[in-house]
């Protein structure tokens, strides 16, 4: 093992927020350490899934004393049942994110709040989906796509138009299995139909529509809202930023973005970058404004923006316990309610802008596209306003800040690859120089790491050992989410340091192409760019998805979107290693299905692997790569 | 097989067969049987470079291959492979000097075998100012062999350093074409070891130019990595054997360009499958990010700087001028905007198509230029240019300058339809092109006449007259600024060269006015003024700017400096220095070799193993690099006693230097015909008891000096 010196150690973030668990006993804070302590131990029935609730006569448990519910469910109906609810939870989640996205590329106009940057992106994306755009007004072009996109949620016949991204095989292997998704709202309201009292008990079905549902999020929702963000948004370039709680600044007014959905946060970094609101800040006394983010909303601006990540989704807490937090900006998606009154423990302002996540303790300002930008404005005013209700007796915000460079989009990797291609031998475009480097052994193979934190796990502990591991075995690492600020906050996106420590092939890779050797993708939404990634790797390559030396890998995952994530990731091909159980240990059926080599294997060719051993987590990560090039004769 | 599989068998079979090798030469000879290579301080130079263990005999040759041994592992990793591929080089390496063994002479024309560190050295200042852009490492030979010399050609064109190994030689050598040191194309050896001679080379460099501690095998990879541009082209089949090769070579940055397919792999812009072998050149330039000067002369034969050492030999000469028997002279002029008409070419007199074969012709060359920035300072810079410009053109061969110039044009120069006006072409495209910032406007006349030509001589001699009395008024005190000079950071990373009027930089390739004229022509380039201010020990040379000087472009490396002493923070070296100067500690003097001499010195060194120990950027008190003209300035070692301390140089060397330092000897110490009294190498070479015999009985000066203040 080698020393990754400069890296930010678990015990060094620990011991930053052990400083700020003082300050919350000071004011009198409650915080997720403790209420781990209070939820502690867990239900075991609702750990192994084998707790039923969907009817009035339960609810029922099942034991060896009582095999079956009272309608007559088997556990492994149950467990299937509620495996399946989670997917589709997720799955509505991600994907009326991207519901919400094709609703603001609608509003988009000329000079509007929100325009298209990428034009390029958009007319590709017609194209792609048969849609004409010769001597189209760009904007005509950007409603008539929403509108298409839209009735992909609920269109009464036919596919996912995305699927067509996916290779041949891919596609044949979806439909013999019967998978291919079809409208999104309709898979999940199948699922909730499948489940509903009375309807499917047969494990298998169960998972496959969880595959079905998971699909129409990774391959539909997920991707709509990904491309189209970057149609609005632009399509991220590598640029470079700084991650960890020391990102925020003591003299500035501090703003921090939480949440998924980047269309107010793309206002508010414009509104704090606005000179008239740069003078208000220096007229209360402060130096300047500092945007900063946790979580995805944090990922889809660093991307686009360089938008410093101030942490991840066990960190949301801490930002507001450095007291030097003037306003916690939240949209949707993995907010703690618990944020409301630890506010009010600060002069922070806790404010909350979708009708989709309503909180107690937080001042509500409806977000729309129409006002988002007099919203955007009004909420940095408000920011501002604060400065000065400081209590600087309870700032402490710890020095812990690393350098990470950001913004590996598949268009940015592709630009990328294209620098190390030779223009007398090789096409540009391609995604070949990466094969070239993974089928001649430089590079091992390639493992997606995703997925939330979780305090089953000593939080980052899974995602920065296991990526230590992978680079220093020649294994590069994509990664989004809360995985990906992990990484950034460790220092394991610095563009100079990181490479130092991996593996002599991926250290050479990284020297020539310039990259760090974990590449940040994104958002949790922008799990889709690694779907696209995978199917351009086993198209350019000629070999199937399943083939490909990549595994996926979601170690400290939480909630029910990474579930819907699993089963997508799965499903195209790619198997997929978790830390954290999906509440299926109760059935030895569904964990076979899910798990074992005839179950979902068999219906597309990858399966998960669980396992709460990160360490030997990771050998088997490494193995199943391994085994991938054997196979290959590589 | 996989990519590492072939590394790891070309690796193994190297390894057997060295250990058979070894212990075959053991048995002939015994283990305490000297290893070496000729002309090398840092002998075997890979394995030094790598371990920081020097191999003497054959004994601890068989020890080394416990440690190459260690490095063999065998993990499906690229380090494994980068390792194995290093430990297979380093087997090569073992092999070859085996072959040295005893005193043996191994190669013979055309393999040149192992390279000297002076072939290292000289490559210094043309990679640095990338006349040497890069260095093509030619394997194997194509199945058509006219393909393989249009290869070497093509990158000879570009000035790029060409080394053959295997077949490549066989076919350019069959081919008539030129081959060795003096035209940038290097036969190693038929055998497909040889070819750790041209690593051997980049390993030296390393040591040489970036002070690489050796061991430090992480920064020696580093270095070549990032600054030796070096590339690999082979030819198919490619056995494990290469392979393994290939890995050490992609190991320390040198992309593999190959037409191999068969159990072959691709890395991007490291192993390189090109099929089309006309483009080899294009896509290894472009795989090692190799950036020519490009310098498009309308002439009929090749320009590049690697016919710059070619020779025309008697019989192969259409015409000659000779400055040594007629009127010849070569000259810059500035003159005024409206005198000159840009990219005017006046030949006259006869053309050569109008002269007889095997003349020897009066010939003149006159260069006017104009310029707003133009200093009549320059015209000396450009002038000086004249020999590196008129050798570059393929068939030409230029020596001397001013009015003492040869220059002779070949039959086959002739035939293609060469021109005296194509002279004027290069000139005036050249002129144009290194000196665009101060030249606005050329014109060039060559004279082909006798009778005009002996007038004009009278006033170009003149104005060399005028030019000298210039300098020889231009001292260290007589102008307020000295300049920098970096330009060998590119490969030496904290060297910095101070110039001053009296002491040229020590590659001997720039003067004061030289970098003065390089400020203008690149206001931020290597040389930069710094004003005399803070004088602080005027006898050593000592000034708070220098030190300011030094410490910012050494990026803190230096923090002192002195201009004129040997002992007190003498001037680092990059590497590159055209001679080397240490303390004789017997006679209170200084011994001084140079790179042309290979042999042994009285200090019981070598050129090699004076310059290892300098060189760098590293100061190194009791020896110095400096450039050959520094010699005879009054400031050399002026701190110790001056140029009087010299007491050894060689003989070829004291030729060279003789009439500017006896005048040099006279001035300050009385004496006449001092280089006499200074020993050379017919004279002694290592025995200090017979140095001190000669230095008495000729009354050297150093005798009744001080010793030295250590």
């Amino acid at each position: 093992m080698k020393d990754w010196a400069f890296t930010t150690t678990i015990e060094e973030m620990e011991a930053a927020t052990n400083s700020l668990l003082e300050t919350a006993q000071k004011v009198g804070a409650d915080t997720w350490q403790q209420r781990v302590k209070n939820q502690t131990p867990h239900c075991g029935f609702g750990e192994a899934g084998t707790c039923c609730r969907i009817c009035s006569m339960g609810p029922c448990r099942i034991t060896k004393k009582a095999p079956r519910g009272i309608c007559g469910c088997d556990v492994h109906g149950i467990v299937a049942r509620n495996y399946l609810m989670f997917t589709a939870g997720g799955a509505a989640t991600h994907s009326d994110h991207g519901r919400e996205i094709m609703h603001t590329l609608h509003q988009t106009r000329e000079g509007g709040n929100y325009q298209v940057k990428d034009p390029e992106k958009l007319i590709r994306i017609a194209k792609e989906w048969g849609v004409e755009t010769e001597g189209k007004d760009i904007y005509a072009l950007a409603h008539e796509m929403a509108e298409i996109g839209l009735l992909e949620y609920g269109k009464p016949f036919g596919t996912q138009r995305f699927l067509k991204r996916a290779p041949e095989h891919t596609q044949e292997l979806w439909a013999k299995a019967e998978i291919e998704p079809r409208a999104i709202d309709r898979e999940v309201s199948t699922a909730m139909h499948m489940t509903h009292m009375g309807c499917s008990s047969l494990a298998e079905a169960l998972i496959r529509q969880a595959l079905r549902a998971g699909l129409s999020d990774g391959w539909g929702g997920s991707m709509m809202g990904t491309e189209f963000s970057d149609v609005m948004f632009g399509t991220p370039r590598p640029i470079d930023t700084t991650a960890n709680i020391g990102v925020m600044e003591k003299d500035n007014v501090n703003i921090v973005v939480h949440g998924h959905d980047p269309s107010l946060s793309e206002m508010i970094v414009y509104y704090a970058n606005d000179p008239e609101m740069i003078a208000l800040a220096k007229s209360v006394g402060a130096k300047g404004i500092t945007i900063s983010g946790v979580c995805c909303t944090s990922n889809e601006v660093t991307m686009r923006h360089g938008i410093p990540m101030a942490g991840n989704y066990l960190n949301q807490e801490n930002v507001v316990l450095t007291g030097a937090c003037e306003a916690i900006v939240v949209d949707v998606q993995c907010i703690f309610p618990a944020l409301g009154p630890l506010s009010k423990c600060f002069h922070t302002k806790f404010i909350t802008t979708s009708p989709i996540a309503r909180i107690p303790d937080s001042e509500f300002i409806q977000f729309s596209a129409e006002t988002a930008g007099e919203s955007a404005k009004a909420i940095v005013k408000m920011a501002i306003e604060n400065f000065p209700n400081r209590n600087n007796e309870l700032v402490n915000i710890p020095n812990q800040k690393q350098n990470a460079r950001v913004g590996y989009s598949v268009e940015a990797i592709k630009k990328v690859l294209d620098g190390v291609a030779n223009s007398q031998v090789d096409e540009f475009g391609t995604t070949k120089p990466l094969i070239e480097c993974v089928h001649s052994g430089v590079l091992r193979g390639a493992v997606a790491m995703v997925g939330c934190n979780n305090p089953k796990v000593r939080p980052d502990t899974a995602h920065i050992g296991l990526m230590k591991k992978m680079l220093e075995n020649d294994i590069i690492v994509i990664t989004t989410g809360c995985s990906a600020q992990a990484a950034a906050k460790a220092g394991l996106m610095d563009p100079v340091q990181a490479k130092e420590y991996c593996g002599a092939g991926l250290k050479r890779v990284c020297e020539l192409a310039g990259i760090p050797p974990v590449l940040h993708m994104g958002s949790c939404v922008d799990i889709s760019r690694m779907m696209i990634l995978a199917a351009d790797i086993a198209k350019d390559w000629g070999i199937n998805i399943s083939q490909v030396p990549v595994v996926g890998c979601a170690p400290e995952w939480m909630s029910e979107k990474a579930v819907s994530i699993g089963n997508y990731v799965v499903a195209t091909g790619i198997e997929t290693f978790l830390g954290v159980d999906p509440y299926s240990k109760g059935s030895e059926e569904v964990t076979r299905l899910l798990q074992g080599e005839d179950g979902i294997k068999e219906w597309v060719e990858a399966k998960f692997v669980v396992d709460t051993d990160i360490d030997s987590l990771g050998d088997k990560m490494i193995a199943c790569i391994e085994a991938k090039r054997a196979a290959l004769g590589i | 097989m996989t990519l590492f599989d072939r590394v790891f068998g070309g690796n193994d079979y190297n390894y057997e067969r060295t250990v058979a090798a070894i212990d075959a030469a053991i048995a002939q000879y015994g283990e305490s049987e000297p290893v070496s290579f000729p002309g090398t301080a840092y002998s075997l130079p890979c394995y030094y470079g790598v371990t920081g263990v020097k191999i003497t005999n054959l004994g601890e040759m068989k020890a080394a291959m416990a440690t190459i041994k260690a490095n063999m592992t065998r993990s499906p990793r690229l380090q494994d492979a980068f390792d194995s591929g290093i430990a297979s080089a380093l087997c090569a390496e073992f092999l070859e000097a085996l072959k040295y063994l005893h005193g043996a002479e191994p190669y013979a024309e055309p393999e040149m075998g192992h390279l000297t560190d002076a072939f290292v050295r000289n490559l210094g200042v043309p990679l640095v100012t990338g006349d040497i852009p890069g260095v093509a490492v030619i394997i194997g030979g194509a199945e058509d062999p006219a393909e393989t010399v249009a290869l070497a050609k093509s990158y000879q064109a570009q000035g790029i350093l060409v080394t053959l190994t295997g077949d490549s030689i066989k076919h350019c050598h069959e081919a008539g074409m030129k081959l060795g040191e003096n035209v940038r194309v290097v036969p190693l050896g038929y055998e497909m070891q040889s070819v750790i001679h041209v690593v051997s080379v980049a390993v030296r460099a390393a040591l040489i130019f970036g002070n690489i501690t050796p061991g430090d095998f992480k920064a020696l990879a580093k270095y070549t990595m990032d600054r030796v541009k070096a590339f690999v082209n082979a030819y198919k089949p490619l056995s494990d054997e290469i392979v393994s090769y290939g890995a050490g070579a992609i190991c320390l940055g040198f992309p593999v360009v190959s037409n191999e397919t068969e159990n072959m792999f691709r890395v991007p812009m490291s192993l390189i499958q090109q099929l089309d072998t006309s483009k080899w050149n294009a896509t290894s330039l472009e795989a090692r990010q190799i950036k020519l000067k490009i310098t498009n002369i309308d002439i009929p034969v090749a320009f590049a700087t690697a016919f710059e050492g070619e020779i025309i030999r008697r019989g192969d000469m259409q015409v000659e001028v000779d400055g040594s028997r007629v009127d010849c002279f070569e000259l810059v002029q500035t003159k005024e905007a409206s005198e000159v008409e840009d990219h005017k070419i006046e030949v006259i007199g006869p053309e050569i198509d109008e002269i007889p074969v095997g003349s020897k012709i009066s010939l003149s060359y006159t260069v006017d230029v104009a310029g707003k920035a133009m200093q009549p300072d320059f015209e000396s810079v450009m002038e000086r240019k004249f020999h590196s410009w008129i050798n570059c053109i393929e068939g030409v061969m230029h020596t001397g300058q001013r009015d003492m110039i040869r220059v002779r044009i070949s039959k086959a120069d002739f035939e293609a339809g060469f021109k005296f006006a194509h002279i004027g072409e290069v000139l005036y495209a050249k002129v144009k092109s290194e000196f665009d910032a101060v030249v606005d406007k050329c014109q060039v006349k060559i004279v082909v006449d006798a009778e005009q030509n002996k007038e004009l001589r009278a006033h170009a001699n003149e104005v060399f007259n005028a030019r000298d009395a210039r300098l020889a008024s231009m001292t260290d005190e007589s102008v307020n600024e000295f300049y920098t000079c970096i330009m060998c950071q590119a490969f030496s990373p904290s060297h910095v060269c101070i110039v001053t009027p009296e002491r040229l930089g020590l590659c001997g390739a720039v003067s004061w006015l030289d970098a003065k004229a390089t400020k203008e022509l690149d206001p931020n380039g290597p040389c930069q003024p710094i004003v005399k201010e803070g004088c602080l020990d005027e006898h050593l040379g000592r000034y708070e700017s220098m030190d300011a000087a030094v410490n910012k472009y050494s990026q803190g490396a230096l923090e002192h400096v002195t201009l004129y002493s040997l002992f007190q923070d003498p001037m680092t070296s990059c590497g590159c220095f055209e001679c080397i100067c240490g303390v004789e500690p017997c006679s209170m003097g200084v011994v001084i070799t140079c790179r042309e001499h290979a042999g042994m010195t009285p200090l019981g060194m070598t050129f090699s193993e004076m310059a290892s120990m300098t060189g760098g950027g590293v100061q190194t008190p009791g020896f110095m690099g400096h450039g050959k003209h520094f010699i005879s300035s009054k400031k050399f070692i002026a701190a110790e006693g001056g140029p009087g301390r010299i007491v050894w140089m060689p003989k070829m060397l004291k030729d060279q230097m003789r009439e500017r330092l006896d005048a040099t000897a006279l001035e300050m110490y009385g004496v006449e015909n001092f280089t006499d009294m200074i020993a050379d190498e017919t004279i002694c070479t290592e025995d200090p008891e017979q140095l001190l015999e000669y230095l008495g009985n000729a009354g050297h000066p150093v005798l009744s000096m001080e010793p030295f203040d250590m």
